[in-house]
């Protein structure tokens, strides 16, 4: 064997030695990629879940505490006899926010009031000032306070955030608001009449306007709990919700 | 200083611009991810103020989002699985940008809830759009560049042998003293 041929196989054996390192190199940095990667999908898949069941809404009950349509348009709904905590919830027709708050936690304001334990109070007003959202929240406001049995007008005030238009058009058409009403079960033929006619769209201003100077609403959706604004971030968990409005009747 | 020892400079500068990128862009992703996490219905809120996802899609949307912020931020600080973060960060801030041109081209008027809220403009406030869209590109260009030279100083991928195959590590190890091993019997 000459020297030129031992030099190869010298290299030919270093050679090899270095692919199995390359390839041990890369199954290690695989098992490290694969073992980072699952735990931040784990990670991201538990703030998840957590982030979802935070907002898991109570199943609604069948029975609603009475409902009263108030003369000024405030809607009460309380078992006889309750008058604490009074939870006074100020919420727009148009506000998205005001829609998402009756979807996670219009159940439990409407399961408190049945099990006696608050005195929940709606306040549809219009915060909008901007066209075209402020003729859409005063047409739906204006229509809502031509019901006055106040079931009805639970199920016509869950149809309005149900059926919620876009911010960026025109939406709460009279024809649509109506309709509605037919869906809610309203047979009172002078209803249709008064919605089209936006009989109450001054008195829906004009409570705005009042809702706004006295209680110094900064946004919708706002719950006040015994007159005190509680947090966002508390009224979108129906389980800090509930617990919030259970304490403050001690 | 000749030309060669300016490109040495300028190429020793390249990991530590790496590392100026992955602490911007996941110091902003933490931030606007915190931001977010404690009120995930409002999250919902602000993804549906784009009207772009249907409901459904919205909502898992709203409720991801900030975690993921969170996870790809703490990646790209820490500095692990850096090429795969960034180019996560890089992507989630073109959706950012197409989202917030889409809410412009559509002519709504929300705020683009990068950092929290529900997407309410308050009373008397303006779009943002451009300065977001401006904002949200830069940001792109950071994971762009992250992507192209990772992982950068103070990485975790170094240790962990997750730095790659890419010219500067080996151009580093050089530098190091470490050499490569076919070049010791040059």
């Amino acid at each position: 064997m000459g020297k030129g041929d031992r030099a190869k196989s010298a290299r030919e054996k270093i050679e090899q030695q270095r692919a199995a390192d390359r390839v041990r190199e890369r199954r290690k940095k695989l098992v490290t990629y694969v073992t980072a990667g699952a735990v931040a999908l784990a990670a991201v898949g538990a703030g998840w879940w957590y982030a979802a069941s935070r907002s898991q809404s109570e199943q609604a009950g069948e029975a609603l505490a009475p409902i009263t349509v108030q003369p000024d348009g405030a809607v009460v709904m309380a078992k006889q006899g309750v008058e604490r905590p009074v939870v006074d919830v100020y919420e727009d027709y148009q506000c998205p926010a005001c829609r998402e708050l009756e979807r996670v936690s219009g159940p439990t304001l409407k399961n408190l009031a049945a099990e006696g334990l608050a005195k929940v109070v709606f306040h549809p007003i219009t915060i909008f000032s901007q066209e075209p959202t402020k003729s859409n929240s005063v047409r739906a406001g204006a229509a809502a306070r031509c019901v006055t049995e106040g079931a009805k007008w639970m199920t016509y005030h869950d149809l309005l955030f149900e059926n919620q238009p876009s911010e960026a058009g025109e939406g709460f058409k009279l024809d649509d608001l109506v309709a509605w009403g037919e869906d809610a079960g309203i047979t009172d033929p002078a209803f249709a009449e008064c919605v089209t006619s936006q009989k109450y769209a001054q008195a829906q201003l004009a409570y705005s306007q009042k809702i706004g100077d006295e209680q110094k609403i900064e946004g919708t959706p706002t719950i006040k709990v015994n007159g005190t604004a509680i947090d966002n971030s508390v009224a979108f968990t129906p389980q800090e919700l509930r617990q919030t409005i259970t304490e403050a009747a001690k | 200083m000749n030309a060669s020892d300016a490109s040495r400079n300028a190429r020793s500068a390249v990991p530590w611009v790496t590392t100026a990128a992955r602490l911007g862009l996941g110091g902003v992703l933490i931030a606007a991810g915190g931001l977010k996490i404690g009120n995930p219905s409002e999250s919902v809120v602000a993804v549906r103020a784009y009207e772009l996802l249907p409901d459904s899609v919205a909502t898992t949307v709203g409720y991801a989002l900030p975690i993921a912020e969170i996870v790809i931020g703490v990646l790209l600080v820490i500095g692990l699985m850096t090429r795969v973060a960034a180019v996560a960060a890089a992507l989630l801030m073109l959706a950012f940008v197409f989202g917030i041109a889409w809410a412009w081209a559509n002519g709504l008027r929300i705020d683009c809830g990068c950092f929290g809220g529900g997407g309410e403009l308050g009373a008397g406030q303006e779009p943002t759009y451009l300065v977001d869209i401006l904002r949200d590109f830069g940001f792109v260009l950071l994971g762009a560049w992250i992507v192209r030279f990772p992982p950068g100083r103070f990485a975790l991928d170094r240790p962990l042998g997750l730095a790659g195959m890419d010219h500067l590590t080996t151009e580093e190890e050089n530098g190091d003293g470490q050499g490569r091993p076919g070049e010791v019997g040059a």
